[in-house]
């Protein structure tokens, strides 16, 4: 009996072993990789309309069985739309389309991390898309043509590395604008850094941006005129416009003297504290994400107003602030057993249809033409604040993995207690340093 | 020095004394690893060099079916009329020929080179289609799979040649082999460590070990951001990643980082190891104290801290210790009611780095120390009585008692603890990660931020920017400086040298 025991006790033993160790292996075997296409030679396969193509393209493919990965505030939404695209094709029989929550945030490292076991279909930010072309994980767009027709220009350009679409575009909202109590913040106040600070501070209420971190941080280089310009040959390495060094520092000068000069207005803080500063009246204004809209909008109810960043007084001229902004994308599994079933559903997905829907549900800005002249999308404050700051924007694609640390750097010691805002040479080092660090030199 | 010599000294000198003869003693223990290592590596390879002898004269004595398990594995024993075992030898050739054949040789013949078809995409009636090449992680983990499986497979082979001799000489002496239902037994009587720990054994190699190896192995590769599989290949770099830690050129960052971050990290163990291990100490006495009242309440308080999740605790500390944080609010209203005006915005993890250096560490004493109140009120409790009561008739005095009775006797107790504290302190993630998050951020490292440690930066560097060649490369260093550490001081310690000492 003790023996028996024993042995329980050495299996249970082992069982923690076991635990926390996920995960497996990549399962495709090699292949021979000859027969290289450019995939650019023509327009793609036909389509029939803005969110159906003909059912030949489906080719011999039948019993499909597909992985969705969609957002989790998408999920029964997209649900809905996989039913209505079953019924458009009443030839095919779909066996199984599964949806399964899953970020955009992170849709291309879990793609990148199995790509035999990930969606065939998925939702992804546009910062991932040159890691997914990189890792060849992510097929073309098969249907280049009608989507680069449907769909506004700047985010089917984002979309194309190296002369070949890729991805879908789903959305064209994917940034972050100025939003303000217009108790305290005035619309005609809004426009101007100052003015908001000024504002913010005679009512005692504080300014919320989050210096720290690279996604915003990124803002204060942009603004200097040291914006990115895509990759190196090497498809890594950042590359950067060429930019004025002296008119760069004047630049980062000013962010930094406004900063000291409204300390205790001015604070870096995380974004989740916007929408609570709002709610508990601490807040006049703040820089937040369209992903936390309708948290600010309930804080703030009528008085919520939105805007696109303000300008700031550099020398005398006003310098309009330049954000990042990103696209979401729709992405085929390069992996996929069904290559042309998924491609369909992508379409559909991004077709015309189903963006109304989101833009109407969830309130996502559509990147559809057609979408973006609708009532859903010209009433909404937000909406037009969105699309005006991204006409003033680095586009948020070809990124590479070490820009964020650097940026989020460069924004905090702009507001760091300990930094002089008269010191140039401090800053012209830390512009340098901040560039050096993004490309990785030395 | 003669014992007597040493009463005459004063404290200051007798305290030269022993720090002096402390330090005389490492580069002795010092040179005693090393020359233990050296030992066993001759050991390791006289003992193959005995197995490769004893293989020799097994062939030149054995009998033909002995001499056709040198090919065949399992002959010998059926020969002899183990039948069940002979079986099982030939299975395992069977099986493991199949393994090579099937599978294991199409990853370990591209073991040296990792790979060298590119994936390439491919177009299908107008529908783009991937075509996979080589995928050098792939190939990198099922050669180590087909290493590890190897090795055990020779084990059998050399087993199943003893065997067959063991066999043969029992023949030649009459005996007859056992019978299955007596090694069965066997496994449950005089075997049964080996029913035992078989099980557990297999699944630490297969789910501690196989990794273990996997990952040591990738330190020597250049898997980083440019070279992901299955879309690009990476392949072997030799000691680069390490040259790079070790680059110490004005302007290499990676280099000067490594460096910083490792003092860094070694004073932060010490620092945390330490302030919690003496203020823990300092607690544990008090409570412990005759005439204090309410012990049990003043323990459950302090484990109380234990109760709320280690990462909560840490989360919610970083909230308060924000700008607008409960801290600095609480500092603002006392000091308005001393009249003062301004809002007080201490920025504790974001400006210099000695605040927020200082802050982790004031910090984890408030997250550590009741885990130290806990063991040593325990350790306390131990100390038999009798040793107090006789330095009370004897007139010691209460700081004498701590010192001759207490304090000993807690370090001799204590340092194994003491030791896997510092080691887990060297690689303790949380406090750093969920505290500050590496931060102050500085532009003079390379991805990392002024209170980052080892690990945080090796997490960094793996899940931010993919340099999984350069943070294996800093998980081994950082072994080995856990590992030397660790060694030199429990071979050292006193509970090492004189178990006895206080039993």
């Amino acid at each position: 009996m003790k023996k028996i025991l024993a042995i329980l006790l050495a299996g249970m033993m082992t069982a923690t072993v076991f635990a926390g160790c996920g995960g497996g292996g990549n399962t495709e075997s090699g292949g021979s990789g000859s027969d290289t296409q450019s995939s650019s030679d023509d327009g793609g396969a036909e389509v029939k309309d803005a969110n159906l193509v003909d059912v030949s393209v489906f080719g011999d493919e039948d019993n499909i069985s597909l992985k969705v990965w969609a957002p989790d505030k998408a999920v029964s939404l997209v649900k809905e739309q996989i039913e209505a695209f079953k019924a458009a094709y009443p030839e095919k029989t779909f066996t199984k389309i599964e949806v399964v929550a899953q970020g955009e945030g992170d849709a291309g490292t879990q793609l990148m991390n199995d790509a035999s076991t990930a969606a065939d279909v998925f939702s992804f930010a546009s910062d991932q898309l040159n890691k997914l072309v990189d890792a060849k994980v992510i097929a073309p767009v098969a249907f280049a043509k009608a989507v680069t027709d449907m769909n506004s220009e700047a985010c089917v350009t984002a979309g194309t590395l190296q002369d070949t679409l890729y991805a879908y575009p789903e959305t064209n909202d994917n940034g972050y604008y100025l939003v303000y109590d217009k108790t305290v913040v005035s619309d005609e106040q809004a426009g101007k850094l100052e003015d908001v600070l000024a504002a913010c501070k005679e009512a005692g209420k504080k300014f919320i941006f989050n210096c720290g971190n690279g996604f915003y941080g990124c803002t204060f280089a942009f603004t200097a005129g040291v914006k990115i310009d895509g990759l190196e040959e090497d498809g890594v390495t950042q590359k950067f416009t060429d930019y004025d060094e002296a008119e760069a520092v004047k630049t980062l000068q000013a962010f930094s003297k406004l900063m000291h000069e409204y300390k205790g207005t001015f604070t870096s803080l995380d974004n989740a504290q916007v929408a609570s500063g709002f709610s508990t009246g601490t807040l006049g204004a703040g820089v937040d994400g369209s992903w936390n809209t309708n948290a600010d909008q309930d804080a703030l109810k009528d008085n919520f107003g939105a805007a696109k960043l303000p300008t700031i007084n550099v020398d005398g001229t006003d310098k309009q602030l330049i954000s990042l902004f990103g696209y979401k994308y729709i992405g085929v599994n390069a992996a996929s057993q069904f290559p042309a079933a998924a491609q369909v559903l992508a379409y559909y997905l991004a077709g015309e249809t189903c963006q109304q829907q989101r833009a109407e549900k969830l309130g996502w800005g559509p990147s559809n033409k057609n979408v973006q002249g609708m009532d859903v999308v010209t009433k909404s404050a937000v909406q037009q604040a969105i699309k005006q700051q991204s006409e003033n924007a680095c586009v948020q694609v070809n990124i590479a993995p070490t820009f964020w640390d650097p940026m989020g750097n460069l924004g905090n010691k702009l507001v760091a207690d300990d930094t002089d805002p008269d010191d140039a040479a401090y800053f012209s080092k830390l512009l340098k340093d901040t560039v050096a660090n993004v490309r990785d030199e030395g | 020095m003669t014992f007597v010599e040493y009463k005459m000294l004063n404290p200051f000198q007798r305290f030269a004394y022993n720090f002096k003869k402390v330090l005389k003693s490492i580069p002795k223990s010092v040179g005693r690893f090393f020359v233990g290592i050296g030992k066993a590596i001759v050991k390791f390879f006289t003992g193959i060099g005995k197995g490769f002898k004893n293989y020799g004269t097994t062939f030149a004595k054995g009998d033909w079916a002995t001499k056709l398990s040198y090919l065949i594995f399992g002959v010998g024993d059926l020969h002899k009329g183990k039948y069940y075992k002979g079986i099982l030898f030939f299975i395992t050739e069977v099986l493991y020929i199949l393994y090579i054949t099937l599978f294991g040789w199409q990853y370990i013949s591209k073991f040296g080179t990792l790979g060298t078809v590119q994936t390439s995409m491919q177009k299908v009636n107008g529908i783009p289609k991937q075509v996979f090449g080589d995928n050098s992680m792939l190939i990198l983990l099922y050669s180590v799979l087909t290493i590890v499986i190897t090795v055990v497979v020779f084990a059998i082979y050399i087993a199943n040649i003893k065997d067959a001799y063991k066999h043969q000489v029992m023949r030649e002496n009459g005996e007859k082999p056992t019978s299955l239902r007596h090694d069965v037994k066997e496994f449950l009587d005089g075997k049964y460590h080996i029913t035992l720990l078989s099980f557990p054994v297999l699944m630490i190699a297969v789910f501690n070990i196989l990794p273990l190896i996997f990952m040591i192995l990738i330190a020597f590769t250049n898997y980083d951001k440019q070279h992901m599989p299955p879309g690009t290949l990476f392949t072997w770099v030799g000691m680069d990643n390490f040259g790079s830690l070790f680059n110490l050129v004005e302007g290499a960052k990676k280099g000067k980082t490594f460096i910083e971050l490792t003092g860094w990290t070694l004073l932060w163990a010490v620092l945390a190891t330490f302030t919690n291990y003496i203020l823990g100490m300092i607690v544990a006495l008090m409570i412990n104290k005759k005439g204090i009242k309410f012990k049990g309440l003043w323990r459950t308080l302090f484990v109380i801290a234990i109760a709320v999740p280690q990462f909560v605790s840490l989360l919610l500390m970083n909230q308060m210790l924000q700008v607008n944080g409960a801290i600095n609010v609480l500092l603002t209203d006392i000091s308005h009611l001393f009249g003062g005006t301004e809002t007080i915005e201490i920025q504790f993890l974001n400006s210099t780095t000695f605040m927020a250096r200082a802050t982790v560490v004031i910090v984890n004493i408030w997250v550590g120390i009741p885990y130290t109140i806990l063991s040593m009120s325990g350790i306390l409790m131990n100390i038999p009585e009798d040793l107090y009561e006789s330095a009370r008739i004897d007139g010691a005095t209460p700081v004498k008692t701590f010192t001759a009775i207490t304090l000993p006797y807690m370090i001799f107790v204590t340092t194994p603890q003491l030791i896997t504290t510092f080691v887990g302190n060297i690689n303790n993630f949380n406090v750093i990660y969920l505290l500050t998050g590496g931060g102050p951020t500085t532009q003079d490292y390379y991805q990392a931020g002024r209170t980052d440690i080892l690990v945080t930066w090796l997490f960094k560097l793996s899940m931010d920017t993919q340099d999984y060649g350069l943070a294996a490369a800093i998980g081994i260093l950082v072994f080995i400086v856990c590992a030397t550490i660790s060694l030199i001081v429990y071979n050292n310690s006193k509970s090492m040298k004189d178990e006895e000492a206080f039993s």
